[in-house]
């Protein structure tokens, strides 16, 4: 019996009459990395969204192991353990890299502690986490003033700081430097053999493929697939997804291996 | 002249109390809270009142905690679905909705008129003496609120409200309850206001609505910017610099022999000119917040 | 019940036209222009002055709301569109700076002292048996003017489209090939001689001091704000609704209600109805009556 770490039922959402979210059903089992996948526009980033409370859905449920969590706010439900990164992460300009690391962890942050001393120790764990992270040389500069890698790799130790149940990362190396792709790839492989639950939304098949056990496809706000990222290129509803009917057809006629190939970066 | 000096730095501290609050809210926490003065009023009409129904000052002192309380925690309601300009608006209505109560509800606050004849907390041996006793004693509690500030911004609190500061979102998304953030940080900033209040109401021996015009919020504003938002030692400096200037304007006036309403002119000139001149020119102020110095 | 609706109009007229100013001037240039008040402070003065040069009445005002438009655009330029790099609430405690500095200019220049402007005529008119006076006419007829030329611009006219477009969105418009820096221009210009008749039509009715502009920014933001910032017809129904609750709590005899012949609100708690209708609006719905929340991520 698989323990179910996430489970969303019947999750709707509509912005006016268009609908992003509809009916869409996932069940995501403690310890296993879960791909979200789809085309721009299917509804990954507002299922994330729902998801992690940002954005109040229309209807459904959303439960943390046996907790509902569909009502609370997104605070509350990152104090519940299930955490999420963005896309495009903004870091504040008046805070040093080490000030927002030290910010992320949520342990003595109220007045109370602020008063009777148990506030900030030195703490040789920040330097070596920064080493890991490779912003040793950055430590001190304004996080606005990192690269965009940078600030990725940032918020995903961030969130990771207060050691979640559950981490939902909206795209973590599109756009990331080759270097650092790597010490992202590590840090999340490393946090998941901690025993945290990662679902990733991400367009790079290769990252997939290496990373994930399961993935799930949305299209047009609809789950069209649930299987191993090796089935996917097979799957005549994914490949429809992304590149049109006549190819789709093509897969589901063809007895051996299919003429078309999704490719590496699939981006519609 | 003595006097004279010595009533200059009472003030200046007084201000200093209200800019240091000011500063833990905007500086730190990005409230840009244009009812300042209505906090400081809770303190001054606390006192009052106290005094009006035959209370001691230790009743006026509690009394206006609590009507400062529950002013701070309404202002931190308001925050939770306010962008920061619509919610400066919001402070700044708040403040004169209090302004017109204090105005016209004379049975309890005496009006226009105000209530006046408040005893000195500190009676020595001379009138002097008094006030000197008061002086160190604002001295005193503007360093305690220094230090306690240094103390909070220093910590996981202060770090915790500066990320609400700068990325409200990305703070929420790392589990911190904005609203509670909000009301603490109000909380925290609205007792030093209260307490210049309070001081003040008692060392005045007068409390009356027109000590608490919109105006005199922009002033501990002017404190704060030139100062340095975010800066503990330069919101300070602000208030003792700001307070300096305001006493040499009514010697310019007589040395140039400049007719009544220029000294009002002058101190807008001041307040105005010294708040857009910051802004335009210097905005992280004369001290600037000092970013990195948290290393854990 | 004639007298009301005309006490209601007058008021909302009043506040209307400010309020579109600010309104306006938002949808492009994004913070709240505390100035905008002092705006409507300057204009009446200016007019003043030209007029008691001799210069007609009509010709004063034009040049006086003209000038302001200016400084409006001048001041947008060189201080609110630097300061707005710094963020909105920057950009508004600047324009507060900018309003205390125009007040200390006028209390050195024209003084403290209440001036009236004088018309020969001070006749009063019987409309529907309610009495109205002329300058109370010509405020009415000020405002609807502008109004109707304003929606005329914003609706009919390419530069209007330009204008909406650009507001909307900026990048797009841009690159659509719309020249924003214009359209801005042109938008703070009609804000500023929108502001100035307001204050113009204020002046003429009562009296003209320097409290003028202080005195509206309340009503001038709730209306505002609750019309939407940013819709500059939002805020024409968002006058009427401010107007509406004054005027309504001014003419309710509340007597009856504790067994008194005679109990109404006192003048000064009417000025806080406005500010408490500003609070309520902003608890509930700080976008403005017309639009729901939209959150985004």
């Amino acid at each position: 019996m698989v323990e179910i770490a996430l489970s969303a039922q019947k999750l709707r959402k509509a912005f006016g009459a268009h609908i992003v979210l509809d009916d869409v059903d996932i069940d995501i089992a403690r310890g296993s990395i879960v791909g979200l996948l789809g085309p721009n526009g299917s509804g990954k980033s507002t299922l994330l969204n729902v998801l992690t409370g940002f954005i109040a859905m229309d209807a459904g449920q959303v439960a943390l192991g046996d907790q509902a969590i569909g009502a609370l706010p997104a605070s509350e439900i990152a104090r519940r353990g299930l955490l999420r990164t963005f896309q495009l992460p903004r870091m504040p300009t008046r805070m040093s890299v080490r000030e927002v690391l030290l910010a992320a962890e949520r342990s003595d942050a109220g007045i109370f502690a602020a008063l009777v001393g148990r506030s900030l120790r030195a703490s040789a764990r920040t330097d070596e986490l920064l080493e890991q992270l490779l912003l040793s040389r950055v430590a001190d500069q304004p996080a606005s003033a990192i690269s965009g890698g940078q600030k990725k790799l940032l918020s995903i130790a961030a969130a990771l700081a207060n050691g979640p149940d559950i981490l939902c990362l909206d795209e973590p190396t599109a756009g990331v430097h080759p270097n650092l792709r790597g010490g992202i790839v590590t840090l999340l492989k490393q946090a998941n053999a901690q025993g945290v639950t990662l679902l990733i939304v991400e367009h790079d098949m290769a990252f997939v493929r290496n990373l994930c056990q399961r993935c799930v496809v949305l299209d047009r706000g609809e789950l069209i697939a649930d299987c191993p990222p090796a089935e996917l290129a097979d799957h005549p509803r994914v490949v429809e997804a992304y590149l049109g009917r006549a190819a789709a057809r093509r897969v589901a006629t063809s007895p051996e291996k299919p003429p078309v190939k999704v490719p590496a970066e699939v981006r519609v | 002249m003595f006097e004279f000096s010595l009533h200059v730095a009472t003030i200046a501290a007084l201000y200093g109390l209200l800019a240091l609050s000011l500063n833990l809210q905007t500086g730190f926490a990005g409230l840009v809270n244009f009812g300042q003065i209505a906090l400081f009023g809770c303190g001054t009409y606390g006192a009052a009142l106290a005094f009006n129904n035959q209370f001691g000052p230790v009743v006026g002192l509690l009394l206006g905690l609590v009507l400062v309380s529950l002013v701070a925690l309404f202002f931190a309601r308001l925050g939770r679905s306010l962008g920061s300009d619509y919610w400066g608006i919001a402070t700044l209505a708040i403040g004169q909705i209090l302004l017109t109560i204090a105005t016209n509800e004379t049975w309890l606050t005496g009006g226009a008129q105000g209530i006046s004849g408040l005893p000195q907390l500190f009676t020595g041996s001379t009138r002097l003496q008094g006030h000197l006793i008061l002086f160190s004693v604002t001295l005193a509690l503007l360093a305690a609120t220094w230090w306690l500030f240094h103390r909070l911004t220093q910590s996981k609190f202060g770090l915790s409200l500066r990320l609400m500061r700068e990325e409200p979102q990305f703070a929420a998304s790392l589990g911190y309850d904005l609203d509670g953030l909000r009301r603490s940080a109000m909380l925290v900033a609205a007792v030093p206001a209260a307490l210049s209040g309070f001081l003040f109401a008692h060392y005045m021996t007068f409390v009356g609505p027109d000590q608490l015009f919109s105006t005199e919020t922009f002033v501990v504003w002017t404190m704060v910017v030139i100062g340095g938002l975010g800066s503990h030692a330069g919101v300070v400096v602000g208030a003792i610099l700001t307070q300096m200037l305001f006493a040499a304007v009514p010697f310019a006036k007589d040395f140039f022999a400049l007719p009544s309403e220029y000294v009002a002119a002058m101190r807008l000139t001041l307040i105005g000119g010294g708040l857009l001149g910051f802004l335009l020119l210097r905005p992280q102020g004369l001290i600037p917040e000092k970013v990195g110095s948290i290393r854990g | 019940m004639v007298q009301f609706l005309v006490d209601l109009l007058l008021r909302a007229g009043d506040i209307a036209l400010v309020a579109v100013a600010l309104s306006a001037g938002y949808s492009l240039v994004k913070f709240p222009n505390i100035a905008i008040v002092q705006y409507a402070t300057i204009g009446p003065f200016l007019a003043y002055l030209i007029a008691r040069s001799g210069i007609p009445f009509a010709l004063a005002v034009a040049a006086a709301c003209l000038f302001v438009g200016v400084l409006a655009v001048a001041l947008n330029l060189l201080v609110f569109e630097r300061l707005l790099k710094s963020g909105s609430a920057i950009a508004m405690i600047g324009s507060l700076a900018v309003g205390m500095l125009f007040t200390a200019t006028l209390l050195v220049t024209a003084g403290p002292d209440t001036r009236h402007f004088d018309f020969a005529i001070t006749a009063l008119f019987d409309v529907f048996g309610s009495n109205v006076t002329l300058t109370q006419m010509i405020s009415l007829a000020m405002s609807l003017t502008a109004f109707i030329l304003l929606a005329l611009l914003l609706f009919c006219t390419d530069i209007g489209r330009c204008m909406r477009a650009t507001a909307a969105n900026p990048n797009l418009a841009r690159a659509t090939g719309i020249d924003a820096r214009l359209v801005v221009r042109v938008i703070i210009f009609l804000s500023g001689m929108l502001a100035a008749l307001g204050g113009t039509g204020i002046a003429i009715k009562s009296e003209l001091n320097i409290l003028l502009g202080p005195d509206l920014m309340l009503p001038v933001f709730a209306a505002a704000i609750l019309g939407g910032l940013g819709n500059p017809i939002g805020a024409i129904f968002g006058a009427l609704v401010i107007s509406f609750a004054e005027t309504l709590a001014a003419a309710i005899n509340f007597g009856p209600l504790v067994g008194q012949s005679f109990l109404f609100i006192p003048v000064n708690y009417i000025a806080a109805a406005s500010f408490l209708i500003l609070v309520v609006a902003l608890l509930f719905r700080p976008y403005g009556l017309f639009v729901n929340e939209v959150k985004r991520v």
